[in-house]
């Protein structure tokens, strides 16, 4: 089958949006298809948003059997056999709104922009032969904001057989970029109340060198250097799988993401359990608290106690990695799932 | 530098175009700048959503980018103040191949002239504007009134055209079609005696013109001489067919350009046969200088194809010098990107 996929970027900025695209793309030529990755750029400068519309309902592509569309506005293109994969809205016209995000004004002009950009995304959802979407957060959002049914279909991550457990080492690791909404500072703040003598391992790029240099700076103020290691650059494949390979737990606490992230199930594959905690948001719907890892209270003495169990309970930490590999299975995350439903 | 090169996507098609831009954003890259390619679905037909395809382009918004590159029509119609042109082909219809009557443009009411304007517009904003070829220069001149500089793409992988000595053929690469003209060569070789090979390798765009070779080569008796490998060869098979080539035939009908085939053939010092009516071919094909170029005529060709294995030491000669004839026109991807970004 010719297949289209079809997102949009910000040129030169890699974000995580694209390897759900590229990833796929990877598995549907494996199993034969001829794909073709459609990227274009979109700018949410409220008074561009409908030119570029109609850039985006002119595009032909007839050529494909089908076409599978991921970030907005690329949901708005036409097509016979539309398939969503739907990952957000245009955000501050949806849920964002009455927050900080929000750098316009609440007038009538805006609101006017936002009534018929719901109009829009309602109209081009509609015409979608099934839309999925990769979190129960996304899907709560089209119910409620457009009034769309969807099916969550969760993304899984590259060659996932790569992960695997090794051992259960002495060291919580933390693989994300680093980022002040990943909350690295709560691990660092929780590690100073631990009882036991667990480490911490932070891994990740940035784009704010002044949080990373806070990390430090604070690291060295609770005397915790040498328990506590930040590497402040993105991390090889490999060292990745070697890291989750050998740890103890994997921690993952973003405030309120609206999907699980792909550090969570990356330790579910290497049988590791995840720490995170309970205002997390999509990682909810993954973790259980204490079947597969911990769900914390989002503070440093709550977090701590989480640490303290994992480190101290190594029979039981065993097993929570177990149950997060089986975790996958009873969300069905696998590329064998996705290419089923997506080619069905 | 931030470069964004912005071509158009045929939906499911890879060719020259889709080549070129990957080889000049790695080149970029190469070269520490951040590059991009930029590619945005086109269509040809129906011709009544040509207008649609154009406005699609120019509603575009583009952020993040110090730098745009644009290559075909209507990609570079593309917004942005930073704009560069090299231009590899214009929408030939409403130019050229409107004057020699083959267009179909006709079907919407001044769509001509819109695509003139458009270009015109675009020629406008630019900073520079290259074409790949002296006959698009002269396009640009005659139907634009705009003076384009021209920038020859240079080889993609010239380190893959090293010379190896020759194994006793000639070979035919490049896309398998009519305008290419295999069918002449096969012609021409079936009236050669002797030894002699021919290799005819690359992907048919049109299956009925192979199937037509394939009858061709029957009909004539010469299958035990000729190879015929028609596919998408990978770039080290087909790259393993020049190196050992005694000659290397390239006959397109009047073709835009040098000719990736016959650019690569020179880089690896083979002599070029060709016809005199194969256009920008003979940019680089000179007569028993750095090669042969006959009359398009199977008799014509034949005797040049005879007299490559007549004397092979000369047949080296005019490797040689037609190696030294591309080198001294000093096209190479440093000096094309510093060009392109000047």
């Amino acid at each position: 089958m010719k297949i289209a996929l079809c997102s949009t970027q910000m040129p030169f900025v890699l974000g995580g949006a694209r390897q759900i695209v590229e990833w796929l793309d990877e598995e549907l030529r494996r199993v034969g298809h001829q794909v073709e990755m459609v990227w274009l750029p979109q700018v949410d400068t409220p008074e561009l948003l409908f030119r570029q519309m109609m850039a985006y309902r002119w595009i032909d592509l007839s050529a494909a059997d089908r076409i599978i569309c991921f970030r907005p506005q690329a949901h708005l293109i036409r097509h016979r056999h539309k398939i969503l994969w739907f990952i957000h809205h245009i955000r501050v016209f949806y849920d964002l709104w009455d927050t900080e995000y929000r750098n316009f004004p609440d007038d009538v002009k805006h609101q006017g922009i936002r009534q018929a950009l719901h109009a829009a995304d309602t109209a081009g959802l509609r015409e979608a032969k099934t839309v999925f979407t990769n979190s129960k957060v996304v899907s709560d959002r089209l119910t409620s904001f457009n009034g769309v049914d969807s099916k969550i279909l969760y993304p899984p991550v590259a060659q996932p057989e790569r992960f695997q457990f090794n051992r259960l080492g002495d060291e919580i690791v933390c693989i994300c970029r680093i980022e002040d909404h990943k909350r690295q500072d709560l691990l660092i703040e929780a590690l100073a109340h631990t009882k036991t003598p667990v480490r911490l391992r932070i891994c990740g790029a940035s784009s704010n060198d002044f949080y990373v240099w806070e990390l430090r700076r604070r690291v060295r103020e609770l005397g915790l250097t040498h328990r506590i290691q930040i590497d402040h650059r993105w991390i090889s494949e490999e060292e990745k799988t070697g890291l989750l390979a050998d740890c103890l737990a994997a921690a993952y606490m973003p405030f309120d993401e609206d999907s699980y992230g792909y550090p969570t199930i990356e330790a579910c594959h290497s049988h590791k359990p995840i720490l995170t905690t309970l205002d997390s948001g999509g990682v909810m719907e993954l973790v259980q608290d204490g079947v597969n890892g911990f769900a914390a209270e989002p503070t440093p003495q709550g977090v701590a106690l989480a640490m303290d169990a994992l480190f101290a309970d190594r029979t039981r930490t065993r097993e929570m990695g177990d149950n997060a590999r089986r975790r996958l299975d009873e969300l069905s995350i696998s590329w064998s799932h996705v290419l089923n439903s997506i080619l069905a | 530098m931030k470069v964004l090169i912005v071509n158009n996507m045929a939906p499911f098609v890879w060719g020259g175009a889709e080549e070129l831009a990957t080889h000049l954003k790695r080149n970029l890259l190469a070269h520490g700048h951040t590059a991009d390619v930029l590619r945005i679905p086109f269509q040809w037909q129906p011709v009544p959503k040509i207008p649609t395809q154009m406005l699609l382009v120019r509603g575009i918004e583009l952020e993040n980018v110090d730098r745009v590159i644009g290559l075909q029509f209507p990609a570079y119609l593309i917004r942005h103040p930073q704009k560069t042109l090299w231009v590899l082909h214009q929408y030939r219809q409403a130019y050229d191949l409107y004057d020699a009557g083959h267009t179909d443009l006709e079907e919407v009411d001044g769509l001509r002239a819109l695509i003139k304007s458009a270009d015109e517009e675009t020629f406008a904003e630019c900073r520079q504007i290259f074409t790949n070829s002296e006959v698009t220069r002269r396009r640009l001149s005659h139907y634009n009134s705009v003076e384009a500089q021209v920038l020859m793409p240079p080889v993609n992988d010239p380190e893959l055209f090293y010379e190896a000595p020759a194994e006793g053929y000639i070979f035919a690469g490049g896309r398998v079609n009519n305008m290419k003209r295999q069918r002449l060569l096969l012609e021409a070789f079936a009236m050669t005696t002797g030894r002699a090979k021919l290799v005819i390798a690359g992907p048919a765009e049109d299956e009925s013109y192979a199937a037509d070779l394939r009858t061709t080569i029957d009909r004539m008796g010469i299958a035990d001489r000729v190879t015929l490998d028609i596919r998408f060869l990978p770039r080290g098979v087909y790259a393993d067919y020049v190196r050992k080539a005694s000659a290397v035939a390239y006959v397109p009908f009047d073709e835009d350009s040098l000719g990736y085939v016959a650019m690569e053939g020179v880089t690896a010092r083979k002599p070029l046969l060709t016809t005199a009516d194969s256009g920008g071919v003979l940019g680089l094909a000179r007569d028993r200088e750095t090669g042969w170029v006959a009359a398009p005529t199977a008799a014509a060709l034949a005797e040049a194809m005879t007299s490559v294995f007549e004397d092979p030491a000369r047949a080296r000669t005019y490797g040689q010098a037609a190696n030294e004839l591309w080198r001294s026109m000093d096209i190479s991807w440093p000096d094309t990107v510093s060009r392109l970004l000047r």
